[in-house]
């Protein structure tokens, strides 16, 4: 350590101003903290695969060609790195050692992407987000929750007890998980199969034409909401719990739906039916509300 | 499969033994439940409390009593002391199945004219007013005069004496009595208020 | 005869009301309107609640008992968790196939379990699932009798649970780096296999309901994901 920069006769103005700054970081990052920082140049539509058990992962879309990771991990019972094969970049956190406690595998991670990057996620724990992309992508968590806003592209989440939010999305959907509630806000997509066991699912979003939306629990709420101007073919399904409608639907219009024999279910068409919206629990509540 | 054979079988940890006697007692002690705690989700969760500590003890099961006072006191017991915890009450059974002067022994307003309640009584109402009860009451009167325990089984259940439970139920019925009127009579203030203001004020 | 006050009648209400009656006490209620307005309230009572009872029968939420079975087990306190779920322990074969042949196709399910990748493994199971159904059943043909609904089911889920039943005994001595994740996959398959206990229940009362069927093959599935991501994570993968 430079003496002179703590030395009290020696201090000036300047330096003074610079001590206190410095003062923070110090207190504010342990000694061993590590940050590592990495730039790749990627052609279009770039793969990036994170493999990160415990700890955050943000996703950010910029207008750069080029993708930059960011990590702070606390112990230096791990490694960290990112690696480019062609135009795919592998991000990996691993233990140095086979005795590493879980803390020690924590790693946050800060990632840019070009906007029409593909991502493959693994996460066990902590949490993801991811902003702005507009690739395909696949995120894999046990624990960890998932959140999205301006998403595009096909969207594969699995999670087990991890939720899942989308705001503003587009493209595909498929989530799943065991527990995990699922939050589809103002979405623009044109197919949608959510399914978890004892989750709840809230869809707030545009029902496009020709768009095909499966919600499936098995206990728990599933709700929809529908604007005067949506135009869909309802099929809700509770086997042993209630079904509560607000929308005034007609007898459906189209053959190929035949209404099921068991539980309590709801059948018809909304308008001229354009979408289909198919909702089933075993014994939860689903409700189709009429939005404000 | 007869309960005594199940109870032998269940005591060597026969899964079927097991579901048998659950299939056997779990209305009954649901219902109990129920009625008690006024909740479904809290009433499933005493409900299967009550037959996880049947199943650990039934080892030790020696036919004294029968089995279901047995299970019933054991299901009393659970329900009693998540009563006692909700109320931050820490009192033994016998404390509360004793008389209790400020938990609101029946008064007597025996000779004053009143409107009789048979044909007001609704299950919403009943239920609220059981609600309401002290512990010791409402156990005494959910066995006896919803399950239709006799007292002799009551004072096993509740390890009290007859004379006990009949003066409990006693005092349950006449305070039953007292907030079902009060009831009535609310309902009946909320009426006239609600009439009065869309007739525009009072007379 | 001497009659009595209210306030003496009230302290005989309790044994009146148990059955035993002093003439005086008959006397007086025969006279006064407000006592026995008191016992027209209390007989009211008791019966409004003994109808309570009989008239509302009150069912408890199978998942009690799913719950309920799934601790006992972890206690340790049944002996015989196979027995549990089903009606009997001898399950007819649907179909022609040979008792060899369903042996072939279970081994055959073991030997995906030994490493296949987790992304292939629940497709995997899927896929070996309606082909067993299919190869057992007829699928296009047998339709109709609850009785052959029910052996469908059967023959097509019994090989599979046990399979998972083998595979989670094994995975059940695998702990993940991370304590949380292990419990979070430990409670989360619970959930699953109380989900499994109540899709079963629903589609042994209604055989022919094809969609509680559609939920306990969804069930089984999940469960065969989970039990590959559980040995993923044992691994240290």
């Amino acid at each position: 350590m430079n003496t002179h920069y703590f030395h009290p006769a020696k201090l000036t103005w300047k330096s003074a101003g610079l001590l206190v700054p410095a003062a923070l970081l110090f207190s504010a990052i342990p000694a061993s903290a590590k940050h590592v920082e990495k730039h790749f140049k990627v052609d279009s539509r770039p793969m990036i695969t994170i493999h990160n058990p415990n700890g955050t992962v943000t996703v950010k879309a910029w207008t750069k060609h080029e993708v930059m990771v960011m990590a702070d991990h606390s112990s230096s019972s791990i490694e960290v790195d990112a690696v480019q094969t062609g135009n795919r970049i592998d991000v990996v956190t691993r233990p140095l050692s086979g005795d590493v406690s879980p803390e020690d595998v924590r790693a946050d991670f800060q990632i840019n992407v070009p906007e029409d990057a593909e991502l493959q996620i693994h996460n066990d724990s902590g949490a993801v987000s991811v902003n702005d992309v507009l690739g395909d992508m696949n995120v894999d968590t046990v624990g960890a929750d998932v959140g999205m806003e301006d998403a595009a592209g096909y969207l594969t989440v699995k999670t087990v007890g991890g939720s899942f939010q989308c705001l503003r999305c587009a493209g595909r959907i498929e989530v799943s998980s065991i527990s995990g509630n699922f939050r589809l806000i103002d979405s623009r997509t044109y197919y949608i199969v959510a399914q978890t066991s004892t989750g709840n699912i809230l869809f707030d979003g545009k029902f496009l034409p020709n768009g095909t939306y499966h919600l499936k629990n098995y206990s728990g709420l599933i709700e929809v909401r529908f604007s005067p101007d949506d135009s869909f073919d309802l099929s809700a399904t509770s086997l042993k719990g209630k079904v509560n409608n607000e929308a005034k639907l007609t007898p459906a219009l189209h053959p190929q739906y035949s209404a099921p024999r068991y539980g309590n279910s709801l059948f018809g068409t909304f308008n001229t039916g354009r979408a289909k919206v198919d909702l089933t629990s075993f014994d939860g509540t689903i409700n189709i509300v009429k939005r404000n | 499969m007869p309960e005594s054979e199940a109870i032998r079988l269940a005591q060597s940890g026969d899964a079927a033994a097991f579901e048998r006697l659950y299939q056997l007692h779990n209305r009954r002690v649901y219902s109990l439940c129920l009625r008690m705690v006024g909740n479904t989700a809290e009433a499933e969760d005493l409900t299967q409390e009550a037959f996880l500590q049947l199943f650990r003890k039934v080892a030790t099961f020696r036919g004294e009593s029968a089995f279901s006072t047995w299970l019933h006191r054991l299901a009393v017991n659970v329900v009693l002391m998540k009563l006692r915890k909700k109320s931050g009450m820490e009192t033994s059974l016998e404390q509360i199945t004793e008389p209790d002067e400020d938990s609101g022994g029946p008064r007597r307003d025996f000779g004053s004219p009143d409107l009789r309640l048979s044909g007001s009584i609704d299950r919403v109402n009943l239920q609220r007013a059981v609600d309401q009860l002290p512990p010791g009451y409402k156990s005494v009167f959910v066995l006896h005069d919803v399950q239709g325990y006799e007292h002799n089984e009551i004072a096993h259940i509740m390890g009290c004496s007859i004379g006990n439970s009949k003066s409990q139920l006693h005092k349950a019925r006449m305070r039953l009595r007292e907030l079902l009127h009060e009831a009535i009579r609310s309902k009946a203030r909320e009426e006239r208020k609600a009439a009065g203001s869309s007739s525009g004020g009072e007379d | 005869m001497s009659t009595i006050s209210c306030n003496e009648f009230s302290n005989q209400l309790e044994s009146w009301m148990d059955g035993v009656r002093q003439p005086a006490a008959e006397a007086h209620v025969r006279s006064c309107a407000s006592c026995q307005n008191v016992l027209s309230d209390l007989e009211a009572i008791h019966s409004s609640a003994r109808s309570w009872e009989v008239d509302e029968v009150i069912e408890p939420p199978a998942r009690i008992w799913a719950s309920l079975r799934l601790q006992l087990e972890a206690e340790g306190l049944i002996h015989d968790p196979a027995s549990l779920s089903h009606p009997s322990t001898a399950i007819p074969l649907a179909g022609n196939q040979s008792h060899g042949a369903l042996e072939h196709q279970v081994g055959w399910l073991d030997r995906i379990f030994a490493g296949v990748a987790r992304p292939a493994l629940a497709g995997s199971y899927l896929v070996a699932l309606v082909a067993v159904g299919v190869a057992m059943s007829g699928l296009g043909s047998q339709r109709g009798t609850d009785d052959r609904w029910t052996n469908f089911t059967q023959s097509t889920t019994v090989p599979l649970r046990s399979q998972l039943d083998n595979v989670e005994h094994a995975v059940f001595s695998f702990n993940a780096a991370d304590p949380a994740v292990t419990a979070s996959l430990h409670k989360n398959l619970a959930i699953v296999d109380n989900y499994i206990v109540l899709c079963e229940k629903s589609v042994n009362e209604e055989p022919g309901n094809e969609v509680a069927r559609d939920y306990l093959y969804s069930a089984y599935q999940q469960k065969a994901d989970l039990l590959a991501q559980m040995t993923e994570n044992g691994d240290g993968r």
